[in-house]
């Protein structure tokens, strides 16, 4: 009897009814509009209003797809590719019309008016520990603790879901790698993987040394669709030039020859220190070994080469894992699973599944779903 | 009283040395930061391989300290001041650590993670020359970064009556500095796999692409700051 239960398991599960489908996603329906009315960026002109209301409905729509067909990665990667393509537009707009152009000038960085990202996060701790002082030359107040204390705060519950759910840039590379119908290059040299750890380390240490940040300065490929050093010097102009063949190679050829996330596997600094939260965070993806056989589909599917034939026989994802859920949507034995830190391996997947989405997609609306909504309302701008 | 006033100057002087050393501390480690600890990583576990690497490194900066100490008593304080010199050696300074990094992270591929390295018969000659050579090469050359607590040491070791005062005001300059240096034996305890070695090798190619190129732009005279 037990067994013929096991054996039913392994057959995909059936779309779920609208009704109990709509219920789930009754939270999201009122978090949405909720939350992209009062953010920080919103207004009551008629052209938010419009575009809130445009992206609460995107939003919410997903959540139920993802809902009805037990299918993460596909609906995530909607979101998460309108992301990072909304995201540039509504930056550059905003620089050009702050600024009139995207690079910045030093008078603009000692006046303490760069906007700040993510990504130096880790390139302060250091020299923050060492002098008190934050080595990036934005506003405290005005940019850097907001990002940091949201960064924590939603880090310290999803740990590195971060990459697949807020991040404002992977949904580029994801956009391109779903381009050709199959990889060009299929033979992938895992030691490829430990770069975003060396990149890590030496831009920590340098960033020591030198007393800026340096990954900014001088490696950062998405300087390429926001924003740049002013190029007066020569140095500048090689800065300059690095971002845009890092872009050129990492988040363009490279995804669209292999169909995987490149830039995040192989280079992201901020990627790699963000893994070191997997540990704290209680979800994760486990690998019920007794259903495994192993075909390797988990590991074809994972878009951030963060599975191995070593880890998938130890029943575990390596710690790079973003949560993005392809490998299980692509499991064709459901022995991918959601799984609850401290609880058993395949018990209630779906459960841990439910429970990580609803807080990753109240993140996403909060974070993602608000530059959305300033990406759209910035279209409508330019064509009403 | 003449002698007491000496003495009391020398005592004066070598405290300003020792304080000097102690408060920049900090930032000497990290300016050596990128060039130490990639290189300790690729070391095998334990506190005595990161014993006989940091001692190296710290007496070949000592020797470094030592020859600047030589320059700058001779040259008087504007070896350290005139901005083109200065340019120059650095410039020159970056060049070699890169040289020597790209070589470190290139010989650090047969570095052994396994406790088998500890054999004598894996050990023959190959890590652990590189280990003394390759560490004597960065403390050398970090030793000669003129990194401004540096230069301020050259400045008032320049004004000191004689050589011999200018070298010991930089072995107690080089005291006070080094003390910040003891906590890295503690990289020792982690424990090395071949992840951890490719890591650090791979860090100290990017470091050295990059003092590369700041080396270069040093040499033409082209600005590495300000943009």
């Amino acid at each position: 009897m037990a067994t013929n239960a096991r054996t039913l398991t392994l057959t995909r599960p059936a779309p779920r009814g609208i009704l109990r489908s709509l219920l789930l996603t009754l939270p999201i329906l009122i978090w949405s509009p909720l939350m992209l009315l009062f953010s920080p960026g919103s207004s009551t002109k008629p052209v938010w209003l419009i575009s809130s209301a445009i992206t609460a409905l995107f939003m919410t729509a997903l959540f139920f797809m993802m809902m009805r067909t037990h299918s993460t990665y596909h609906w995530r990667r909607i979101f998460f590719v309108s992301l990072g393509i909304l995201f540039p537009i509504e930056f550059i707009h905003n620089l050009f019309v702050m600024r009139g152009s995207m690079g910045i000038p030093i008078e603009e960085m000692i006046a303490g008016r760069t906007p700040f990202c993510f990504m130096p996060i880790p390139l302060l701790i250091l020299p923050a520990a060492f002098t008190r002082t934050l080595v990036f030359p934005g506003s405290i107040i005005g940019g850097i603790a907001a990002m940091v204390g949201l960064w924590l705060a939603l880090t310290l519950v999803m740990g590195k879901g971060w990459c697949s759910y807020a991040c404002f840039f992977g949904g580029i590379e994801e956009g391109v790698a779903a381009i050709p119908p199959r990889a060009k290059i299929r033979k992938l040299d895992p030691r490829w993987r430990y770069v975003p750890w060396a990149v890590l380390l030496a831009m920590v240490l340098l960033s020591l040394a030198i007393f800026e940040p340096a990954y900014c300065m001088w490696l950062c490929p998405f300087k390429a669709v926001t924003e740049y050093v002013a190029a007066r010097s020569t140095i500048g102009l090689i800065q300059n030039v690095i971002f845009i063949l890092l872009f050129a190679g990492l988040v363009i050829a490279l995804p669209f020859l292999t169909k995987k996330r490149t830039q995040c596997a192989w280079f992201c600094p901020f990627g790699a220190f963000q893994s070191i939260f997997n540990k704290i965070s209680i979800f994760e993806m486990r690998i019920d070994k007794e259903r495994c056989k192993p075909c390797l589909v988990c590991q074809n599917a994972c878009p951030n080469l963060s599975l191995s034939k070593e880890s998938i026989a130890r029943g575990e994802t390596l710690l790079s894992c973003m949560k993005c859920g392809a490998c299980v949507d692509a499991c064709p034995r459901q022995a991918v699973v959601w799984h609850i830190k401290g609880t058993q391996i395949a018990w209630k997947p779906e459960r841990a599944r439910l429970m990580f989405l609803y807080a990753a997609w109240a993140m996403a609306i909060m974070f993602g779903g608000t530059i959305i909504a300033q990406g759209i309302a910035t279209i409508l701008h330019f064509v009403v | 009283m003449a002698r007491e006033y000496l003495h009391m100057a020398a005592f004066v002087s070598y405290g300003e040395a020792l304080a000097l050393g102690l408060a920049s501390g900090p930032a000497c480690l990290a300016a050596c930061g990128p060039v130490l600890i990639p290189s300790l990583l690729t070391e095998r576990t334990g506190f005595r391989p990161h014993a006989r690497y940091l001692s190296a490194f710290l007496a070949a900066r000592l020797v470094g300290y030592m020859l600047f100490a030589v320059v700058a008593w001779e040259l008087g304080a504007l070896a350290s001041m005139l901005p083109a010199p200065r340019l120059l050696m650095m410039g020159v300074v970056y060049l070699l650590l890169a040289c020597v990094l790209l070589w470190y992270a290139y010989s650090a591929r047969r570095s052994c993670a396994q406790p088998c390295a500890d054999s004598k018969l894996v050990q023959i000659g190959e890590s652990r020359n590189r280990g003394v050579a390759g560490a004597a090469a960065l403390g050398l050359l970090t030793g000669l970064n003129l990194c401004p607590p540096f230069v301020v040491a050259g400045i008032r070791a320049a004004q000191l009556g004689s050589m011999a005062a200018a070298l010991v005001f930089f072995l107690v300059f080089f005291l006070g500095t080094s003390i910040w240096f003891v906590p890295f034996v503690g990289l020792g305890c982690i424990v090395r796999n071949q992840a951890i070695i490719t890591v650090a090798r791979m860090a100290m190619v990017l470091i050295a692409l990059y003092y590369l190129l700041i080396g270069i732009a040093m040499l033409l005279g082209k600005k590495t700051y300000g943009y």
